[in-house]
């Protein structure tokens, strides 16, 4: 909590002119609620992250209300959708106001003919696909937080699709949405001006620009959606290779095979492999020569997925590929849409087992730089771990990003034991991943294929990687959020303020 | 287990003790063993100082096991109307003689 107890009856107050009691919550349990992500962070320092109160709009109308009175009494806010990201982007750092937008999850119009859907940003994919299937529809939007993330968060982190290789990724699917700008100006953003325009090349191209900030240039409040129909059949082989070598051979054959049907494959390295073997039931039982991985997955109709799939069987086999078997290929491909709700352990360097929180590490990389990555990453991990228990390597993916193999979504899962992450550890962590991010931009790649590249350590780097780009994102800042209280603290934008710090 | 002690010197409990004995556990790694068929389990040696292992009635440890798969078959069903299998197009693979 930043604001003085008088400043925040003001606030309230101001609030009650525009919403409901009940959409006003300022007790304690409901701003904890609404400060937790799932990246950990030292647990004696949780308090600094808290917002001030929390509001419950339900219409764009509302939430612009909301932003005009933060703006006008310079109080910070923050929206908030599901709070799955990885970079802190729901987290307020100046506490103030967070904006939850759950209650905005109705679906307004469903198009059956030019095959769109128009939402409220706090519906959830999972949720928005039940509805669509009594239609044979599906909204390919896939991420490992399937289950419990918003469209809208997929929208501010311009998020990143398990099978993004064959349907695209959040920037591909959102059409357009309507857009509360940091004055509390109401904006429609997508390509043109229209709804449900795929393809415009009137004026600039404001639509990428008004995704993935990390919510610090305003709130979604409702998308329109591209939908395709559901696939009719899926396939996704599991194979094992004796050494990461084969592994990274074969999962580059597949990526750039040009099959139509593939959505994605993965390549699991050695330490995730072993990982696996110590704790995942289904991977235990496998023979020692196990020892990297490679999986694919194909959507589509049966008459296209299974001569496609023979395809990449016989890619496989030229690579030495041994087929891990039906029930582990569909089970590993069935729960990798819910990689949030998996209660973790590792290890610590005698063995035992300690409560450990999940957190990865992503980057873009090209295929030919994963092996050099992937040993740099292993390098900076061993060496925390080798000062401390509190971390321990859960190994890497790479995952496909697009349908020709130029780049991978590339990983590193880090357990971490919250409860032991004191100041000394967590500036261990932190300049860890600095290294990290390092690695990447030295290796021609991107700070993150995914999650965003706003938390501590790795932000750091943001100006290095997109030099002019980055004195254009002040520009663009200070020009659409003059008093600085849309999400303030993050991405180094406070450098776009004189003062450095407004809100 | 939930039990308490009546003051007479018997435990009080109502879960019975068969329901508390799993198989005779068998070393299937280094770090783990199994008991039910398909259930594993961290070997108990490694949880004595920070996680303790909990006890499990057999009937629970078997929801879970089969919740499991529920839970995977509805998500399967959620995202295609049906899975292709790979042991078939690799059987029809294999039959081809090498065919690339």
């Amino acid at each position: 909590m930043t604001l003085q107890a008088e400043r925040v009856d003001e606030v309230v107050s101001a609030l009650r002119g525009v919403l409901r009691d009940e959409q006003i919550l300022t007790s304690k349990p409901d701003r904890l609620n609404r400060a937790r992500v799932p990246a950990p962070f030292p647990v004696h320092r949780w308090t600094e992250r808290m917002p001030d109160l929390a509001v419950l709009p339900t219409s764009t109308e509302e939430v612009a209300a909301v932003v005009r009175i933060a703006n006008d009494l310079r109080v910070p806010i923050v929206p908030r959708d599901g709070g799955t990201g990885l970079t802190d982007g729901a987290v307020p750092l100046r506490g103030g106001i967070v904006v939850d937008v759950k209650r905005m999850n109705a679906i307004r119009e469903l198009d059956l003919e030019n095959r769109t859907v128009t939402v409220g940003t706090g519906i959830n994919m999972l949720k928005l696909n039940e509805q669509l299937a009594r239609h044979d529809l599906f909204y390919p939007d896939d991420p490992a937080s399937y289950p419990c993330s918003l469209v809208g968060g997929r929208i501010g982190t311009s998020g990143w699709s398990l099978i993004g290789s064959r349907y695209g990724h959040t920037r591909d699917l959102v059409l357009s949405f309507d857009f509360v700008l940091p004055t509390g100006e109401v904006m429609h953003v997508g390509d043109g001006i229209g709804h449900k325009i795929s393809k415009s090349s009137s004026g600039y191209q404001l639509k990428h620009l008004f995704m993935g900030h990390q919510g610090t240039l305003g709130i979604a409040t409702e998308a329109t959606l591209k939908l395709f129909p559901k696939p009719e059949a899926e396939l996704s082989p599991f194979w094992a290779f004796d050494n990461y070598d084969d592994a990274y051979a074969c999962v580059g054959a597949l990526a750039r095979a040009g099959v139509a049907t593939f959505a994605g494959a993965v390549l699991f390295d050695e330490h995730k492999v072993a990982y696996l073997r110590r704790d995942d039931e289904a991977y235990i039982p496998q023979p020692g020569d196990v020892r990297a991985l490679v999986c694919t997955v194909m959507y589509g109709y049966e008459d296209e997925v299974r001569p496609a799939g023979k395809r990449l069987f016989r890619i496989a086999r030229e690579h030495g590929a041994r087929y891990l078997g039906d029930e582990i290929s569909e089970g590993d491909w069935a729960a990798r849409h819910d990689r949030y709700a998996t209660p973790l352990h590792g290890r610590t360097k005698a063995g035992q087992v300690v409560p450990m929180s999940w957190h990865c590490e992503d980057a873009a990389i090209n295929y030919t730089h994963l092996p050099a990555v992937t040993k740099a990453w292993h390098e900076i991990v061993a060496d925390l771990r080798r000062r401390t228990d509190v971390f321990d390597d859960w190994g890497m993916f790479a995952y496909t990003s697009g349908n020709t193999g130029v780049d991978y979504l590339t990983e590193i899962d880090v357990g971490i034991w919250e409860q032991q992450l004191d100041d000394r550890a967590w500036e261990m962590w932190v300049k860890a991943k600095r290294d990290i991010a390092a690695v990447a931009i030295s290796h021609n790649g991107s700070i993150s294929a995914c999650h965003g590249s706003c938390r501590d350590g790795e932000v750091d780097l943001v100006p290095d990687e997109l030099g002019r780009g980055f004195d254009v994102m002040l520009d663009v800042k200070r020009a659409l959020d003059p008093n600085n209280i849309m999400n303030p603290g993050k991405y180094l934008l406070d450098r776009a303020y004189d003062t450095g710090r407004q809100a | 287990m939930t039990e308490s002690n009546n003051g007479k010197g018997r435990p009080v409990g109502y879960r019975y003790a068969e329901q508390l004995t799993p198989p005779e556990p068998a070393q299937v790694t280094d770090v783990a063993r199994t008991s039910f068929e398909h259930v594993y389990e961290v070997d108990p040696r490694l949880m004595q100082t920070w996680v303790l292992q909990q006890e499990f009635p057999n009937w629970d440890t078997l929801r879970i096991m089969n919740s499991r798969h529920d839970h995977l078959d509805w998500m399967h069903r959620h995202f295609a109307h049906k899975v292709v299998t790979g042991s078939e197009l690799l059987a029809e693979v294999e039959a081809e003689g090498g065919q690339s």
